[in-house]
């Protein structure tokens, strides 16, 4: 896109602006998502061990914020997906949920501003840890033959049918299912922080521009905020939507019948 | 639990809908590649039979159940 900017023309917002050069140092380990991803681990890790260490029967506002996000996993995600089970799996939920749910915020708290997730080799790892999760709960449950019969046959078909539909099936399991879960969360990431580029750098060029132009500036930094507000809900939902589907596919490998 | 439940659901039939069309799909790329050469009905017939099929096992796995 940049190749297209003429002289004093507008420059959109492009795949270039993702590409942060080191904050420090000339590694590929000091690039900001880098950085940030730390910070989130620090951040999350002092939240928790603060809420949770004068822990008393009336809780300090501390305690109440801390219970508040750990409950909701434990008793939304955890306990009503997955069922019996549920707390061996609470752990990956709830870190999962907290890293996610922090890394998508740090897209819009100022200075930080970048959601690490929108480099998409971020989620990939994300979405190994409950791809590895579900298929080794299911191997242990049910045994690999009985597992792997209960993914790719469908019971109550005829025979024929199998040559259709049990491709999909294993594509579904082992290609897809990880795939969509990592893409959904970076093209979300991706495209919030693209959509947040164009109306605040849109806004910045219309302010420099002729008076004409100066009048329609703060639309677009209006509009700015508006989508600001806007991308914190994506965001929420989509730190959401991860834990969900991986309790989901979670209790699918821990159920007998798919 | 039956909001949750639903969206899942969704994104779970919106998996198949798309391995439907990626698997049979695929494959009668491959063949229009590797075999025809020139024209991509077999594409096509996999598009439209991967988006049959997996009609199908949502049917099964969410309606007859």
């Amino acid at each position: 896109m940049r190749a297209f900017a003429f002289e004093g023309g507008f420059v959109p917002p492009s795949t270039a602006d993702f590409n942060l050069p080191p904050a420090f140092g000339n590694s590929e380990f000091t690039t900001k998502p880098i950085l940030l991803v730390f910070l989130s681990v620090i951040l999350i890790s002092v939240f928790f061990i603060l809420s949770s260490r004068k822990a008393a029967v009336v809780p300090s506002k501390l305690q109440f914020a801390g219970e508040l996000v750990y409950g909701f996993v434990r008793n939304d995600l955890g306990k009503e997906i997955i069922g019996a089970e549920f707390m061996r799996f609470v752990p990956l939920l709830f870190s999962l949920f907290t890293f996610i749910l922090t890394n998508n915020i740090f897209g819009i708290v100022p200075l930080l501003q970048f959601p690490a997730m929108s480099h998409v080799s971020f989620p990939y790892v994300l979405a190994a840890f409950p791809f590895i999760a579900f298929h080794y709960v299911g191997i242990k449950k049910q045994g690999l033959g009985h597992y792997l019969k209960g993914i790719a046959f469908m019971p109550g078909v005829p025979k024929a049918v199998y040559i259709l539909l049990t491709p999909i099936e294993i594509a579904t399991f082992f290609l897809v299912r990880p795939l969509t879960l990592s893409l959904r969360l970076f093209a979300n990431m991706f495209a919030g922080h693209l959509l947040l580029l164009v109306f605040i750098m849109g806004g910045d060029h219309l302010i420099k521009g002729v008076i004409g132009l100066k009048l329609v500036a703060p639309f677009s930094f209006t509009l700015g905020i508006v989508m600001t507000f806007f991308e914190f809900m994506v965001q929420c939902l989509q730190a959401y939507i991860f834990t969900l589907l991986s309790a989901l596919y979670i209790a699918g490998a821990l159920s007998d019948e798919h | 639990m039956a909001r949750s439940n639903e969206e899942g659901a969704m994104w779970s039939i919106f998996g198949y809908l798309l391995s439907g069309l990626l698997v049979w799909g695929g494959i009668g790329a491959a063949i229009d590649h590797w075999v025809m050469h020139r024209n991509h009905w077999f594409m096509l017939v996999g598009f439209l039979l991967g988006m049959g099929a997996s009609l199908y096992l949502v049917w099964l796995r969410f309606v007859k159940e």
